[in-house]
Protein backbone atom coordinates (compact mmCIF):
# COMPACT_ATOMS: atom_id res chain seq x y z
CA UNK A 1 0.00 0.00 0.00
CA UNK A 2 1.04 3.41 -0.84
CA UNK A 3 1.94 4.98 2.13
CA UNK A 4 0.50 8.58 1.37
CA UNK A 5 -2.39 8.05 3.83
CA UNK A 6 -5.72 8.87 3.16
CA UNK A 7 -6.78 10.85 0.58
CA UNK A 8 -10.34 11.31 -0.71
CA UNK A 9 -11.80 11.83 -3.39
CA UNK A 10 -15.26 12.06 -5.30
CA UNK A 11 -16.40 9.93 -7.27
CA UNK A 12 -19.71 9.91 -9.59
CA UNK A 13 -21.79 6.85 -9.24
CA UNK A 14 -21.49 6.14 -12.96
CA UNK A 15 -18.07 5.84 -12.49
CA UNK A 16 -17.82 2.21 -13.37
CA UNK A 17 -19.25 3.09 -16.94
CA UNK A 18 -16.04 5.03 -17.58
CA UNK A 19 -18.64 7.17 -19.86
CA UNK A 20 -15.48 9.23 -20.68
CA UNK A 21 -13.89 6.95 -22.69
CA UNK A 22 -17.12 6.27 -24.76
CA UNK A 23 -18.05 9.85 -25.14
CA UNK A 24 -17.61 11.10 -28.59
CA UNK A 25 -18.80 14.49 -30.30
CA UNK A 26 -22.82 14.53 -30.34
CA UNK A 27 -24.55 14.44 -33.79
CA UNK A 28 -28.17 14.67 -35.37
CA UNK A 29 -28.09 10.98 -36.34
CA UNK A 30 -31.45 9.49 -34.60
CA UNK A 31 -29.66 8.00 -31.96
CA UNK A 32 -30.52 8.46 -28.56
CA UNK A 33 -27.37 10.75 -27.21
CA UNK A 34 -26.82 10.79 -23.33
CA UNK A 35 -24.19 11.54 -20.63
CA UNK A 36 -24.42 12.42 -16.88
CA UNK A 37 -23.27 15.75 -15.32
CA UNK A 38 -21.23 14.61 -12.60
CA UNK A 39 -20.29 16.27 -9.46
CA UNK A 40 -23.04 18.76 -9.32
CA UNK A 41 -24.16 20.27 -6.20
CA UNK A 42 -27.46 19.78 -4.82
CA UNK A 43 -29.16 21.88 -2.39
CA UNK A 44 -32.93 21.31 -0.79
CA UNK A 45 -34.59 24.58 0.37
CA UNK A 46 -37.16 24.42 2.44
CA UNK A 47 -39.40 27.84 3.81
CA UNK A 48 -42.95 29.30 4.28
CA UNK A 49 -43.78 31.23 0.79
CA UNK A 50 -46.02 33.36 3.53
CA UNK A 51 -42.84 34.62 5.36
CA UNK A 52 -41.75 37.89 3.62
CA UNK A 53 -37.91 37.64 3.64
CA UNK A 54 -37.73 34.09 2.44
CA UNK A 55 -38.09 34.55 -1.27
CA UNK A 56 -36.25 37.85 -0.95
CA UNK A 57 -33.39 36.40 0.61
CA UNK A 58 -33.50 33.41 -2.10
CA UNK A 59 -33.36 35.79 -4.74
CA UNK A 60 -30.68 38.14 -3.30
CA UNK A 61 -28.44 35.28 -2.64
CA UNK A 62 -28.56 33.20 -5.62
CA UNK A 63 -29.74 35.94 -8.29
CA UNK A 64 -32.61 33.54 -8.81
CA UNK A 65 -36.55 34.04 -8.43
CA UNK A 66 -38.46 31.33 -5.97
CA UNK A 67 -40.72 29.69 -8.27
CA UNK A 68 -44.28 29.30 -6.82
CA UNK A 69 -45.83 27.60 -9.96
CA UNK A 70 -46.39 23.84 -9.57
CA UNK A 71 -43.05 22.35 -11.70
CA UNK A 72 -41.74 25.49 -12.33
CA UNK A 73 -37.75 26.16 -12.84
CA UNK A 74 -36.12 28.86 -12.52
CA UNK A 75 -32.93 29.44 -14.54
CA UNK A 76 -30.14 31.68 -14.44
CA UNK A 77 -26.45 31.58 -15.78
CA UNK A 78 -25.50 30.68 -12.13
CA UNK A 79 -27.59 27.50 -11.60
CA UNK A 80 -31.34 26.22 -11.68
CA UNK A 81 -33.98 26.88 -8.61
CA UNK A 82 -36.74 24.19 -9.02
CA UNK A 83 -39.55 23.63 -7.56
CA UNK A 84 -40.38 20.21 -5.91
CA UNK A 85 -43.12 20.75 -3.04
CA UNK A 86 -44.81 24.16 -2.02
CA UNK A 87 -42.38 24.49 0.61
CA UNK A 88 -39.67 23.04 -1.01
CA UNK A 89 -37.02 23.91 -3.77
CA UNK A 90 -34.04 22.03 -5.18
CA UNK A 91 -31.39 24.29 -6.15
CA UNK A 92 -28.39 22.95 -8.61
CA UNK A 93 -25.44 24.94 -8.87
CA UNK A 94 -21.36 24.14 -9.03
CA UNK A 95 -20.51 22.68 -6.35
CA UNK A 96 -18.38 25.01 -4.36
CA UNK A 97 -20.47 28.25 -5.45
CA UNK A 98 -23.52 25.97 -4.41
CA UNK A 99 -21.34 25.43 -0.30
CA UNK A 100 -21.23 29.38 -0.66
CA UNK A 101 -24.44 30.10 -1.03
CA UNK A 102 -26.19 27.59 1.42
CA UNK A 103 -24.07 29.14 4.04
CA UNK A 104 -24.84 32.92 3.47
CA UNK A 105 -29.14 31.61 3.30
CA UNK A 106 -28.37 29.67 6.82
CA UNK A 107 -26.97 33.16 8.27
CA UNK A 108 -29.53 35.20 6.48
CA UNK A 109 -32.49 32.76 7.41
CA UNK A 110 -30.86 32.72 11.40
CA UNK A 111 -30.54 36.73 10.91
CA UNK A 112 -34.43 37.38 9.86
CA UNK A 113 -35.30 34.18 12.22
CA UNK A 114 -37.08 32.28 9.16
CA UNK A 115 -38.74 29.37 9.43
CA UNK A 116 -36.54 28.04 6.58
CA UNK A 117 -33.65 25.80 5.85
CA UNK A 118 -31.45 24.03 3.76
CA UNK A 119 -29.86 21.09 3.26
CA UNK A 120 -27.04 20.22 0.78
CA UNK A 121 -27.90 16.78 -0.50
CA UNK A 122 -25.16 16.89 -3.05
CA UNK A 123 -23.49 13.75 -2.24
CA UNK A 124 -27.02 12.30 -3.07
CA UNK A 125 -28.34 12.88 -6.24
CA UNK A 126 -27.09 12.96 -9.78
CA UNK A 127 -28.03 14.42 -13.55
CA UNK A 128 -28.21 12.89 -16.79
CA UNK A 129 -28.62 14.60 -20.18
CA UNK A 130 -30.72 12.61 -22.54
CA UNK A 131 -31.35 14.24 -26.21
CA UNK A 132 -31.75 13.22 -29.06
CA UNK A 133 -34.97 12.74 -31.41
CA UNK A 134 -36.35 10.18 -29.90
CA UNK A 135 -35.73 11.33 -26.69
CA UNK A 136 -39.19 11.17 -25.36
CA UNK A 137 -40.01 8.04 -26.59
CA UNK A 138 -37.58 6.52 -23.78
CA UNK A 139 -39.01 7.87 -21.68
CA UNK A 140 -42.15 6.77 -22.50
CA UNK A 141 -40.88 3.41 -22.31
CA UNK A 142 -40.06 3.81 -18.81
CA UNK A 143 -42.80 6.17 -17.22
CA UNK A 144 -46.46 6.74 -17.13
CA UNK A 145 -46.17 10.12 -17.11
CA UNK A 146 -47.28 12.22 -20.76
CA UNK A 147 -43.46 13.68 -21.01
CA UNK A 148 -44.13 15.46 -24.34
CA UNK A 149 -46.53 17.31 -22.10
CA UNK A 150 -43.60 19.34 -20.19
CA UNK A 151 -43.33 22.70 -21.17
CA UNK A 152 -39.60 24.43 -21.71
CA UNK A 153 -38.78 25.93 -18.11
CA UNK A 154 -40.99 23.26 -16.35
CA UNK A 155 -40.20 19.83 -14.12
CA UNK A 156 -41.73 16.90 -13.29
CA UNK A 157 -41.13 14.29 -10.70
CA UNK A 158 -42.31 10.89 -11.53
CA UNK A 159 -41.36 7.39 -12.04
CA UNK A 160 -39.59 5.70 -14.09
CA UNK A 161 -38.90 1.43 -13.86
CA UNK A 162 -40.16 2.13 -10.16
CA UNK A 163 -37.32 4.91 -9.52
CA UNK A 164 -38.44 8.51 -8.27
CA UNK A 165 -36.64 10.76 -10.96
CA UNK A 166 -36.93 14.42 -11.94
CA UNK A 167 -37.83 15.02 -15.33
CA UNK A 168 -36.37 18.88 -15.84
CA UNK A 169 -36.78 20.49 -19.72
CA UNK A 170 -35.06 23.53 -20.19
CA UNK A 171 -34.95 23.86 -24.02
CA UNK A 172 -36.14 21.83 -26.64
CA UNK A 173 -33.52 19.85 -27.52
CA UNK A 174 -33.55 17.49 -24.81
CA UNK A 175 -34.35 16.96 -21.15
CA UNK A 176 -32.39 16.19 -17.53
CA UNK A 177 -33.40 13.46 -15.46
CA UNK A 178 -32.47 13.85 -11.95
CA UNK A 179 -32.05 10.66 -9.88
CA UNK A 180 -30.91 9.55 -6.63
CA UNK A 181 -27.26 8.12 -6.29
CA UNK A 182 -27.82 4.87 -4.68
CA UNK A 183 -30.06 4.21 -8.22
CA UNK A 184 -28.00 5.95 -10.44
CA UNK A 185 -26.45 2.41 -11.48
CA UNK A 186 -29.96 1.47 -11.75
CA UNK A 187 -31.27 4.38 -13.98
CA UNK A 188 -28.43 4.77 -16.30
CA UNK A 189 -29.09 1.09 -17.13
CA UNK A 190 -32.37 1.16 -17.57
CA UNK A 191 -32.51 4.54 -20.07
CA UNK A 192 -29.30 2.43 -21.85
CA UNK A 193 -31.82 -0.39 -22.10
CA UNK A 194 -34.89 1.19 -23.20
CA UNK A 195 -32.80 3.45 -25.88
CA UNK A 196 -31.13 0.65 -27.45
CA UNK A 197 -34.08 -0.16 -30.27
CA UNK A 198 -32.75 3.80 -31.52
CA UNK A 199 -29.23 3.53 -31.04
CA UNK A 200 -27.34 4.87 -27.64
CA UNK A 201 -24.21 6.62 -27.87
CA UNK A 202 -22.37 9.06 -25.13
CA UNK A 203 -22.37 12.65 -25.91
CA UNK A 204 -19.32 14.45 -24.61
CA UNK A 205 -20.07 17.40 -22.88
CA UNK A 206 -19.67 20.45 -23.83
CA UNK A 207 -18.64 23.78 -21.86
CA UNK A 208 -21.71 25.98 -22.62
CA UNK A 209 -20.71 28.90 -20.25
CA UNK A 210 -24.59 30.71 -20.61
CA UNK A 211 -25.93 26.74 -19.95
CA UNK A 212 -27.60 27.51 -16.43
CA UNK A 213 -26.60 23.40 -15.71
CA UNK A 214 -23.59 22.54 -18.36
CA UNK A 215 -22.39 26.04 -17.36
CA UNK A 216 -21.63 24.76 -13.69
CA UNK A 217 -19.11 22.20 -15.26
CA UNK A 218 -17.22 24.36 -16.94
CA UNK A 219 -15.16 25.09 -13.77
CA UNK A 220 -12.60 22.21 -13.57
CA UNK A 221 -14.29 19.20 -12.02
CA UNK A 222 -13.42 19.37 -8.11
CA UNK A 223 -12.31 15.45 -8.41
CA UNK A 224 -9.99 15.58 -6.01
CA UNK A 225 -10.83 17.08 -2.32
CA UNK A 226 -7.92 18.15 -0.90
CA UNK A 227 -7.21 17.87 2.94
CA UNK B 1 -55.35 1.93 -12.01
CA UNK B 2 -56.70 4.78 -10.44
CA UNK B 3 -56.50 8.52 -11.78
CA UNK B 4 -55.29 10.92 -9.34
CA UNK B 5 -55.16 14.79 -9.08
CA UNK B 6 -52.55 16.18 -6.57
CA UNK B 7 -54.20 19.81 -5.33
CA UNK B 8 -50.56 20.85 -4.83
CA UNK B 9 -49.11 19.71 -8.19
CA UNK B 10 -52.50 20.40 -9.46
CA UNK B 11 -52.43 17.75 -12.13
CA UNK B 12 -53.97 14.18 -12.78
CA UNK B 13 -51.21 11.19 -12.21
CA UNK B 14 -51.23 7.44 -12.55
CA UNK B 15 -52.14 6.08 -9.09
CA UNK B 16 -48.13 4.48 -9.06
CA UNK B 17 -46.80 7.69 -8.25
CA UNK B 18 -49.41 7.94 -5.19
CA UNK B 19 -49.56 5.93 -1.50
CA UNK B 20 -52.40 5.00 0.24
CA UNK B 21 -52.03 6.69 3.85
CA UNK B 22 -55.29 5.35 5.27
CA UNK B 23 -58.61 6.79 6.04
CA UNK B 24 -58.98 10.80 6.46
CA UNK B 25 -60.21 12.72 9.25
CA UNK B 26 -59.83 10.10 12.29
CA UNK B 27 -60.66 12.19 15.52
CA UNK B 28 -58.07 11.69 17.80
CA UNK B 29 -59.66 11.90 21.44
CA UNK B 30 -58.52 15.52 22.60
CA UNK B 31 -57.81 14.41 26.33
CA UNK B 32 -56.54 10.76 25.81
CA UNK B 33 -55.46 9.81 29.55
CA UNK B 34 -59.58 9.99 30.27
CA UNK B 35 -60.96 7.65 27.47
CA UNK B 36 -61.97 4.38 28.37
CA UNK B 37 -60.32 1.48 26.69
CA UNK B 38 -63.29 1.03 23.86
CA UNK B 39 -62.85 4.46 22.79
CA UNK B 40 -58.84 4.68 22.83
CA UNK B 41 -59.36 1.12 20.92
CA UNK B 42 -62.48 2.78 18.25
CA UNK B 43 -59.37 5.35 17.47
CA UNK B 44 -56.43 3.11 17.14
CA UNK B 45 -57.72 -0.06 15.31
CA UNK B 46 -61.37 0.35 14.20
CA UNK B 47 -62.23 2.09 10.87
CA UNK B 48 -65.30 2.50 8.92
CA UNK B 49 -64.69 0.58 5.76
CA UNK B 50 -67.93 1.59 3.87
CA UNK B 51 -69.41 0.17 0.81
CA UNK B 52 -69.53 3.47 -0.45
CA UNK B 53 -68.35 7.09 -0.68
CA UNK B 54 -64.79 6.95 1.57
CA UNK B 55 -62.82 9.86 2.69
CA UNK B 56 -59.41 8.75 2.24
CA UNK B 57 -55.65 9.92 2.66
CA UNK B 58 -53.27 9.78 -0.24
CA UNK B 59 -49.77 10.84 -0.58
CA UNK B 60 -47.88 12.04 -3.66
CA UNK B 61 -44.86 9.89 -3.01
CA UNK B 62 -43.15 10.06 -6.15
CA UNK B 63 -43.72 13.92 -6.59
CA UNK B 64 -44.67 16.74 -4.15
CA UNK B 65 -44.84 14.41 -1.03
CA UNK B 66 -47.54 15.83 0.56
CA UNK B 67 -50.58 13.59 1.74
CA UNK B 68 -54.07 15.31 1.16
CA UNK B 69 -58.03 14.15 1.48
CA UNK B 70 -59.43 12.07 -1.68
CA UNK B 71 -63.16 11.26 -2.07
CA UNK B 72 -63.23 7.43 -3.73
CA UNK B 73 -66.00 5.01 -3.89
CA UNK B 74 -65.17 1.92 -3.09
CA UNK B 75 -67.37 -0.33 -5.10
CA UNK B 76 -67.16 1.52 -8.32
CA UNK B 77 -63.58 3.12 -7.81
CA UNK B 78 -64.83 6.86 -9.36
CA UNK B 79 -63.17 9.17 -7.75
CA UNK B 80 -65.32 12.30 -6.82
CA UNK B 81 -62.66 14.80 -5.97
CA UNK B 82 -59.08 15.51 -3.98
CA UNK B 83 -58.23 18.37 -1.63
CA UNK B 84 -55.96 19.43 0.44
CA UNK B 85 -56.67 18.35 4.14
CA UNK B 86 -58.15 21.93 5.10
CA UNK B 87 -59.75 22.16 2.36
CA UNK B 88 -61.42 18.82 2.48
CA UNK B 89 -62.14 18.80 6.08
CA UNK B 90 -64.87 21.89 5.47
CA UNK B 91 -66.72 19.70 3.36
CA UNK B 92 -66.26 15.99 4.86
CA UNK B 93 -67.38 17.57 8.17
CA UNK B 94 -70.85 19.13 5.90
CA UNK B 95 -71.17 15.95 4.65
CA UNK B 96 -71.46 14.29 8.09
CA UNK B 97 -73.74 16.94 9.60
Amino acid sequence: MPKQGFQPFMESPLHHFKLDAEAQPRRADGRIWCNELPHLGYAVLRGDTAEAGFAQLVQQVTGLALPLKAGAVSQGPQGVLMWTSPDEWLLVSHRQRLADWTAQLDAGFAAQQLFAQTVDSSGGLTLAWLSGTEHITVLRHLGVYDFESIPLGHMVSTILGKATVQVIRLDSDGVFVLFRRSFADYVWRLLRRAAQPYGFAVCQLEARSDHPLFAQLAAPRPSLILA
Amino acid sequence: MLVITCPYCQEAREEEEFSYAGEAYIARPAVPEEVDDATWGDYVFHRKNPRGWHWEQWQHVAGCRKVFAVKRHTVSYEIAGSWTLADGKALYEEEQA
